[in-house]
C-alpha cells in the first residue's frame, strides 16, 4: 500500500458546519418570515420598525453568518474539486474569505448602522 | 438490430471513433454481451473484458446508452437503437471497451478490505451473531465492476485523490463487521477531505450498481461514525 496511513483528519468539520449552517437556516428563515407576515402590511417605516428590536437583529446578523458559512463550504468543494493549481486556488480561497468577510461587517452594518 | 460501438486501437495511432454494426433479425440475444459476442466472431479485433457471463464476476462493465451497465445481465429489448456501446467512462482506455481499472483497485487495495484481528485464532472459526452477520448484507455482495465508482462525479475530477464508492463501500464492509479489530485504523485512513469528503451523496452509484448496492449509504455510516467519534 503505497497511501499514508492516516488521513488528513480534516473534513468532518467542514462536513458538519455544512449541515448545521443549513439547519440554522432552516429554522431562523419561516420563524422570521412569520414574525415579518404578523407584522404586514409593511410599508418603508414598517419594515425599519421590525429591526428595531435586538433580537430580531441579532437573529438576522446570525442568518447572514449561516449563509456565509454554507456558501464557504460549498465553494471549498467546488474548488477543490475544479480548480487543481495550487496558487489558483489559495488565491480563490483568499478573495472568496476577503468577500465574505466583508458581506458580514457589511451586514452588521446594515442592520445597526440604519437604526 | 443497429450498434455505434466505441473503437480504439492505441498501437495504430488513430484516434478513437464510434463505428457502426448490424445485425440481422435472426440474432436473438437476450442480453447485450451476446451481442458483442455475435459481433466479434465477425470482426474479431473488437476487444471487451467478460467471464463468467451471469452478473457474478464483475468483468464486462461497460457504459450503453449513457448508463454503466453489466454488458451480461442487461437486456437488449427496450434499448434505444443506435446501441451506443462505450467503456467505462473517466478510466485510460486500454482498447476499445476494455478500460485500465488499475486507479480503481489501488483505491480498494487502500482500505483493506480484509479482517484484520490480531487475536490468536480460535479453533474452529470467529463466531458471529445472526445480527453481526446481518449487517454484512448490502455490502459483500459488491463483484468490483467499477459501474459505480465511474459513474461518479467527485471520482472523476480527482479520480487519484478520492477513494470512490466501490472502495469507500469496502471500508464500510470491514467496520461494520463484528471481527474486525481496526475500526480506529480504519477511520484515520478515512477521515480526509479527499479519500471520504468529496462523497457530495449525489446517489449516482445506487442509481447504477448492477447488484442493488447503496455505497452512499455506507458514506453516511461512515461519516456518522467519524461524528461520534469526534463528539
Amino acid at each position: 500500500m503505497t497511501a499514508r496511513a492516516s488521513g488528513a483528519r480534516r473534513g468532518l468539520g467542514a462536513w458538519l458546519a455544512q449541515r448545521a449552517s443549513a439547519l440554522a437556516m432552516a429554522l431562523l428563515a419561516p420563524v422570521f418570515l412569520a414574525y415579518a407576515v404578523a407584522h404586514a402590511p409593511l410599508g418603508y417605516a414598517g419594515w425599519r420598525a421590525l429591526f428595531q428590536p435586538l433580537a430580531v437583529r441579532i437573529g438576522a446578523l446570525l442568518f447572514v453568518a449561516a449563509l456565509l458559512i454554507h456558501a464557504w463550504t460549498g465553494l471549498k468543494e467546488i474548488l477543490i474539486d475544479y480548480v487543481h493549481r495550487l496558487g489558483l486556488r489559495l488565491a480563490l480561497h483568499f478573495l472568496f474569505g476577503l468577500a465574505y468577510a466583508g458581506c458580514l461587517v457589511w451586514a452588521a452594518d446594515i442592520l445597526w448602522g440604519a437604526a | 438490430m443497429r450498434f455505434s460501438i466505441y473503437r480504439y486501437d492505441p498501437e495504430s495511432g488513430a484516434a478513437p471513433r464510434m463505428q457502426d454494426y448490424e445485425l440481422d433479425a435472426g440474432f436473438s440475444g437476450p442480453m447485450v454481451l451476446d451481442a458483442l459476442l455475435a459481433l466479434k466472431e465477425r470482426d474479431d479485433g473488437l476487444a471487451f473484458r467478460r467471464s463468467c457471463r451471469e452478473g457474478v464476476c464483475g468483468s464486462d462493465g461497460v457504459n450503453v446508452n449513457g448508463r454503466n451497465v453489466l454488458a451480461c445481465v442487461t437486456p437488449l429489448a427496450g434499448l434505444r437503437q443506435p446501441i451506443e456501446i462505450r467503456p467505462l467512462p473517466h478510466l485510460p482506455v486500454v482498447r476499445d471497451l476494455i478500460v485500465d481499472m488499475d486507479a480503481f483497485f489501488r483505491h480498494y487495495r487502500a482500505v483493506k478490505p480484509y479482517l484484520i484481528n490480531l487475536e490468536p485464532e480460535p479453533e474452529n472459526e470467529r463466531l458471529q451473531s445472526p445480527e453481526e452477520r446481518a449487517r454484512l448484507d448490502g455490502l459483500y455482495e459488491c463483484i468490483l465492476c467499477g459501474a459505480c465508482t465511474t459513474a461518479c462525479p467527485a471520482f472523476w475530477w480527482n479520480p487519484d485523490r478520492f477513494l470512490g464508492p466501490a472502495a469507500l463501500l469496502q471500508a464500510w464492509r470491514f467496520i461494520a463487521d463484528s471481527r474486525d479489530q481496526a475500526t480506529a485504523e480504519r477511520l484515520d485512513f478515512l477521515e480526509d477531505p479527499y479519500r471520504l469528503f468529496r462523497c457530495r451523496g449525489i446517489l449516482n452509484c445506487v442509481e447504477v450498481c448492477p447488484k442493488g448496492l447503496n455505497p452512499a449509504a455506507a458514506v453516511g455510516k461512515i461519516k456518522a461514525l467519524l461524528v461520534k467519534r469526534a463528539f
